[in-house]
């Protein structure tokens, strides 16, 4: 049906047209800057010299060293993210009743409508070395001195692993709930035990919902710094904090852009070699897939109101 | 747009929103809260300023309105309801957090911004002044500046005070833990040795490379907006191989953080934060503030009027007015730093405000502190600043 | 109720399938409580579920505390009083840019969630060539530093605002909006697209069969599946929104600071405790106003509450 199909994809035309308009046009720009130089004392940015001298600057040995950390902290943050997120989005997806969902996932963003500067000097007050808690660990034995956590890569992560959270939660909890009971009892009829059923059916069958979760966590990750330096002071040095210092005290725009580029580019570069990675580890098991579940089913007696994969189709998923 | 809108519906208080849901359906209740909606797009978007170029100040009649562009929570609630209501015009107060935005900011507007009065910091001032982005004062309408200490008059940003004129001045120290560091720190030598044994680990440093560097600068007495290569690259090498490895934190206000909650020993801080936190700290005798010689830092965050501001005389009528002896007042005791009034200390003395030695400094100490200025040498200790900052996080 | 001609067949399958699952789970409600008996696997992901629910509301419950903190400083506890609550009274620009926050969230989060359904509805239903480069873009919003999208949008902002006259892009909150919706459409858009992704268009086709105009099948089916996407997606883009804090002290303008931008530059001059005050009210009028939402659902009915479910994924 190639004119729905035509008319459907034009849905997409507004989102389009919106971030094309405010968002690639000025950041066009910004990478326009970055071919550019700082003119003077004064000045922030000129064009009228282009050259790659600004990536050669912006590749310094301190952007690669605070890449490394930033790198380190984005991919501890996202998979405790995924560890500590994911059972909570199973439970609500398929243990709460339908009706206290809504009220759950509500209570998820709750405390993410309060500042994140004010809910981060929250942890600072909680973690602080002469603070309640640490007080009562060091009462009931737990700790010999005070509560060491503050500005160390631990609270860091925690610190991370909070703000992020719900962005990892909402996305997986959308995903696990649209896998259904119905596949799920189907495997369980089958024989399968719960982990059987949870690796075969539920975890390939969310799979786009497990990347959009992902994503959206490790992503903003690498370009946040504030959270980062308020708990873990000097141990949260973040390369998004680099790009910043450019574009505020250094008032280089055009090698902040140079390094936002650079960072950008790096990003992706580091997705793309995660999902190359994740494809390698996944083939093995996805050829075994195939075999048991593509063979030997009869193709006539589809059940009708099935909303998930057909037992025709493949169970892997693709994005 | 806004023609063929529907007319303004009045949004119900919260009390009778349930009163209101009982008697209609769900789904008129959510057309309704849709046009209520879009009542309150409508009301908030109020017909934008005036973008004719604004005329030079004469002394005229006040205006209704002013607006201040200024940091957070920098000006004392009472002047500014007074002024409102000594004077008339009404006072809106946006903020910012960085000079460096404050210039983004009204180099992208080109005149246009729509701020009146604008508090940059002394060291961008020459940079506001070249790129045509504030306007100068007509003093006549400042009589106040009378009441203004001489001394925090005439800066080398603006020595004339043409264009801006002193509203809070502080300088840089540090603060150690007496009960930690038992020995007496007076100078930024002492500082930086305490850094690498006792406080090792538990120190930090303000989060600007103007401090940082420039407490080396002022330990060897040198000239700290120096453009030398040379003694940028061994300062670069003292600060990132000796001192960076020993910093737990890059904190512009420990005094709301870190002396309150005791998490670290030694912490570089200006004034007013070290005084806000020694005295709200749970035992201040711990606390040790010291202004370190040989040499240290003047800065000034000052009034100023953006070109192009749309209410020139409320602004200067805003600015004298907050010259005036009782307003001088009533700041200092708000914000904790000295706004560089006549005759203040005595009388915060005799009103009895705490650690005034923490805010008001006689001449000898004024003559050991020393301005920033902004030149080529600024990416330079970014860069330093940054190093600095990836070697103490490794 | 609908007349019966006028009901679609897809709709009876909708909502055949969710009376099903109001009949499987009433006798939880009517009948003398038999819940099927909990496993420790359901014990411990319910133990888990709340131990997480604590973690995120930790902080929260220490802010509400130091919120009653009549101290100078937020982190300083000197004493307990209400001050910090009467002094938001005597701070308009604390309630203008709680009030500014709050619109401009609710704005952006509309048109993110918006742009951001339609397009993921797109993506999952009528996929292309062109999907490619849409994610590429997607992903290109997500990947950009705050900073850069801030010094990017300010002047572009001026340029359509002042160069060429758009009044519109001159004020506070329409700026506000457009920066802060830029990744919360991404977002959505993800979300709305995984959701839908890889299912079979069955119920659309079956609508379609049925003689539904393409419109009536997108509004009764394709967005209905997509419902729990758009709602989580919806909330997302709000919480997003609300804590926008570079781009939109960037492009912000004469009278409409954020509560972000405000906090932020007040560390300057040291939090005082009518941040938490602040933060405590707007917690209150969260909680209340979720909670008329959900005596709204319940009043109006079963047929709501089956709505709901259906919202949620039941």
């Amino acid at each position: 049906m190639p004119k729905s199909r035509s008319a459907g994809a034009a849905l997409a035309v507004p989102a389009w047209a919106w971030l094309l308009l405010f968002f690639v046009a000025p950041v066009a720009m910004v990478i326009w800057f970055s071919f550019g130089y700082k003119p003077g004392i004064f000045g922030t940015h000129a064009n009228d010299i282009l050259s790659f001298d600004r990536y050669v600057e912006a590749m310094s040995p301190t952007f690669f060293a605070t890449f490394t950390n930033t790198l380190w902290v984005g991919i501890i943050g996202t998979v405790l993210c995924f560890l500590i997120g994911a059972p909570v989005a199973y439970w609500m997806a398929f243990k709460v009743k339908p009706q206290r969902r809504g009220i759950l996932i509500a209570l998820v963003l709750v405390p993410f409508w309060t500042n994140f500067l004010v809910r981060t000097i929250g942890w600072q007050v909680i973690l602080a070395p002469e603070g309640w808690l640490s007080t009562l660990l060091q009462g009931v034995g737990v700790l010999d001195g005070p509560l060491e956590l503050l500005y160390t890569r631990t609270a860091v992560i925690i610190g991370v692993v909070y703000n992020y959270l719900p962005l990892m939660i909402l996305p997986l909890f959308v995903a696990f709930d649209r896998v259904g009971p119905a596949l799920r009892e189907a495997s369980k009829d089958l024989g399968a035990g719960k982990l059987t059923t949870f690796f075969r059916v539920t975890l390939p069958l969310s799979q786009p919902g497990i990347i959009a979760g992902v994503l959206l966590v490790f992503i903003p990750l690498m370009g946040d710094y504030i959270t980062a330096t308020v708990l873990g002071g000097a141990k949260g040095n973040m390369v998004g904090q680099l790009v910043a210092s450019q574009f505020q005290t250094a008032q280089n725009w055009a090698l902040g852009s140079a390094m936002a580029v650079l960072l950008m580019l790096t990003i992706m570069v580091t997705i793309l070699v995660a999902a190359i990675i994740i494809w390698l580890v996944a083939l093995p098991f996805r050829t075994r897939n195939r075999l048991v579940l593509g063979s030997g089913t009869d193709k006539t007696d589809r059940p009708d109101k099935t909303d998930a994969a057909s037992p025709s189709a493949p169970v892997e998923v693709t994005t | 747009m806004t023609a063929s809108r529907t007319p303004l519906r009045i949004l119900a208080p919260e009390a009778s929103a349930p009163v209101i849901m009982r008697e209609l359906s769900r789904r008129r209740f959510l057309s309704l809260a849709a046009l209520a909606g879009g009542a309150t797009l409508l009301a908030a978007c109020s017909p934008g300023g005036s973008s004719a170029p604004a005329p030079g100040a004469t002394g005229g009649d006040l205006e209704n309105s002013l607006s201040v562009y200024t940091w957070g929570d920098y000006d004392s609630p009472e002047v500014v309801s007074s002024f409102t209501s000594e004077l008339g015009p009404k006072v809106t107060l946006d903020s910012y957090s960085s000079n460096e935005e404050l210039i983004a900011k009204l180099i992208a507007a080109k005149g246009t911004s729509g701020y009146d009065i604008v508090v940059p910091t002394g060291v961008f001032i020459p940079q506001m002044i070249e790129n045509g982005l504030l306007t100068p004062f007509n003093k006549d309408l400042l009589p106040n500046l009378s009441n203004m200490d001489p001394a925090y008059l005439g800066r080398a940003w603006d020595p004339n005070n043409d264009y801006s004129v002193c509203k809070a001045a502080g300088t840089t120290g540090f603060v150690y833990d007496k009960t930690v560091i038992s020995r007496e720190l007076k100078t930024w030598d002492d500082f930086f040795d305490a850094a690498q044994n006792e406080a090792s680990g538990r120190t930090s440093m303000l989060d600007d490379p103007a401090g940082i560097i420039g407490a080396y600068f002022w330990a060897r007495d040198e000239d700290w907006n120096t453009t030398d290569e040379a003694e940028l690259d061994a300062c670069r090498q003292f600060l990132v191989e000796q001192i960076a490895p020993h910093i737990s934190a890059f904190d512009s206000y420990p005094g709301t953080n870190s002396i309150p909650q005791g998490t670290h020993v030694l912490m570089q801080s200006w004034n007013g934060d070290a005084r806000l936190g020694m005295l709200e700290s749970s035992d201040p005798d711990r606390w040790q503030w010291v202004l370190p010689g040989p040499l240290t830092e003047l800065w000034m965050d000052n009034w100023a009027i953006a070109a192009g501001a749309p209410h020139p005389e409320a602004a200067h009528a805003f600015i004298n007015y907050s010259m005036a002896p009782e307003s001088l007042y009533l700041n200092l005791d708000y914000i904790g730093y000295n706004v560089g009034g006549k005759g203040l200390l005595e009388q915060a003395e005799a009103e009895g405000m705490e650690m005034t030695d923490l805010i008001f400094f006689d001449e000898a100490q004024i003559s050991t502190m020393r301005e920033q200025e902004l030149n080529e040498s600024q990416s330079t200790r970014v860069e330093i600043w940054n190093e600095m900052k990836a070697a103490a996080g490794a | 109720m609908t007349p019966p001609e006028t009901v679609t067949e897809t709709e009876t399958l909708l909502n055949a399938r969710s009376r099903e699952m109001a009949a499987s789970s009433a006798p939880t409600k009517s009948a003398p409580r038999r819940r099927a008996p909990m496993t420790w696997s359901d014990i411990a992901f319910r133990v888990w579920g709340i131990a997480v629910m604590v973690f995120l509301f930790l902080p929260i419950i220490v802010i509400v505390i130091y919120s009653f903190n009549t101290g100078r400083l937020l982190v300083a506890w000197d004493g307990f009083g209400f001050d910090a609550f009467l002094t938001i009274l005597e701070k308009p620009a604390i309630q203008n840019a709680v009030r500014v926050s709050l619109i401009t969230a609710t704005i952006s989060a509309v048109i993110a969630t918006v742009l951001g359904t339609l397009a993921g509805i797109a993506m999952a239903r009528y996929p292309g060539k062109w999907v490619w480069w849409f994610l590429g873009l997607l992903l290109l919003v997500s990947v950009t530093p705050e900073i850069v999208d801030a010094v990017a949008l300010l002047p572009f902002l001026v340029f359509l605002g002042q160069d060429l006259g758009i009044g519109m892009f001159n004020d506070g909150i329409v700026r506000l909006s457009v920066g802060s919706s830029l990744f919360a459409t991404a977002v959505v858009s993800y979300i709305v697209r995984a959701r839908l992704v890889g299912q079979d268009a069955n119920l659309e086709e079956a609508s379609a069969d049925l003689y539904a105009k393409p419109f009536t099948t997108f509004r009764r089916v394709t967005l209905a599946l997509a419902m729990p996407a758009v709602l989580a997606g919806f909330l997302l883009a709000f919480t997003l929104s609300l804590d926008n804090t570079i781009v939109a002290a960037f492009v912000q303008v004469s009278g409409t600071t954020p509560w972000p931008v405000y906090v932020l530059s007040a560390v300057r001059s040291g939090l005082r405790p009518e941040i938490a005050a602040v933060s405590t009210v707007m917690l209150l009028l969260t909680l209340v106003a979720l909670a008329l939402v959900a005596l709204v659902l319940k009043r109006a009915g079963d047929s709501a509450t089956e709505i709901a479910r259906t919202m949620t994924g039941g």
